[in-house]
């Protein structure tokens, strides 16, 4: 007569090398991860004093003009002849002509065509290049947390080395 | 055992999510000017090569060295003397790309200190131009609201 089989407990599997294997791969992602702020950016096509392309002939630049102290801080904006101080509110003011400049709607075929060249001094921090970038090329709009860009197209005039 | 492990493998999803390997690209001696309408682009761009720019620094931050640095990886260069260097780049890239023809659909995104002088900017900008590269973005940090 056969004899009735017992019942064999399962056996439990093994999650030892399993739990080695994810605590490698979470230890790696700990260490690889680098907190870093978002950037952007701002295109320039063709800059050094080249066009950027599709400006008509009877349209000249905007042309501002940043000029530096002898450490290369901000002595100030002149948006064409006039001056228009070296602090934030120099920018905010940059801004609003900007805008007026394109006949206050951006977006419109004006603000597409319009090209803003800037002419800094040579030891001039980059930092206020793009502070002038930006008050050039738009504003962040609060209410709606979009950004709100006036024209595209930013050249340079050619470099103003120092003498000697 | 399966509470802890759960844990873990949310966990490792987190760091998988979060975890971005373009910005390997970024070298940490560079401090970016920030901006409030810096924004990525909206459409990825088909190919780029980022250029760093900054100063050796002291650990108090001071300069070690007033003229600025162009950080490629493990060499530090003038930007006088970069001009070699970009050939030897382009040279590799049109190998790797041999049908590319004239003309260079590579964005230089650079990516400079804010104290760097703008002139140096762009005679870098100049000496990309002369090897043939046309577009060009300057790189500043997102302005996050305070």
């Amino acid at each position: 007569m056969r004899r009735k089989r017992e019942a064999l407990p399962m056996p439990k599997p093994d999650m030892t090398p399993m739990i080695d294997c994810v605590f490698q791969l979470m230890i790696f992602f700990m260490l690889t991860l680098k907190i870093v702020a978002a950037e952007g950016n701002f295109d320039i096509n063709m800059p050094i004093g080249m066009d950027a392309g599709g400006t008509p002939a009877d349209q000249q630049p905007l042309k501002v003009r940043l000029v530096a102290d002898q450490a290369g801080n901000l002595a100030s904006v002149q948006l064409g002849q006039r001056n228009l101080g070296n602090d934030e509110r120099a920018f905010a003011q940059l801004n609003s002509e900007v805008l007026r400049a394109i006949g206050g709607q951006p977006g419109n075929q004006l603000a597409k065509e319009m090209e803003v060249e800037i002419d800094a001094d040579y030891n001039l921090h980059y930092t206020h290049v793009i502070s002038t970038i930006s008050a050039c090329m738009g504003r962040y709009d609060e209410r709606t947390q979009q950004v709100i860009r006036y024209i595209e197209k930013i050249k340079f005039a050619p470099p103003r080395r120092p003498a000697g | 055992m399966t509470p802890m492990i759960d844990c873990v493998f949310q966990l490792i999803t987190f760091f998988m999510l979060v975890i971005n390997f373009e910005s390997t690209q970024a070298d940490e001696r560079v401090k970016l000017p920030d901006s409030e309408i810096a924004r990525p682009p909206k459409v990825k761009r088909e190919d780029e090569v980022t250029i760093n720019m900054g100063f050796i620094r002291n650990k108090d931050g001071s300069k070690r060295v007033q003229e600025p640095l162009v950080f490629l990886q493990g060499e530090d260069i003038p930007v006088p003397q970069m001009m070699p260097r970009i050939k030897k780049d382009l040279q590799l890239y049109r190998l790797e790309h041999p049908d590319m023809g004239k003309s260079i659909n590579t964005t230089v995104k650079i990516r400079s200190d804010s104290e760097v002088p703008i002139g140096k900017v762009q005679e870098l900008i100049k000496l990309y131009q002369e090897a043939g590269y046309d577009k060009f973005a300057l790189q500043a940090m997102e302005k996050t609201e305070e």
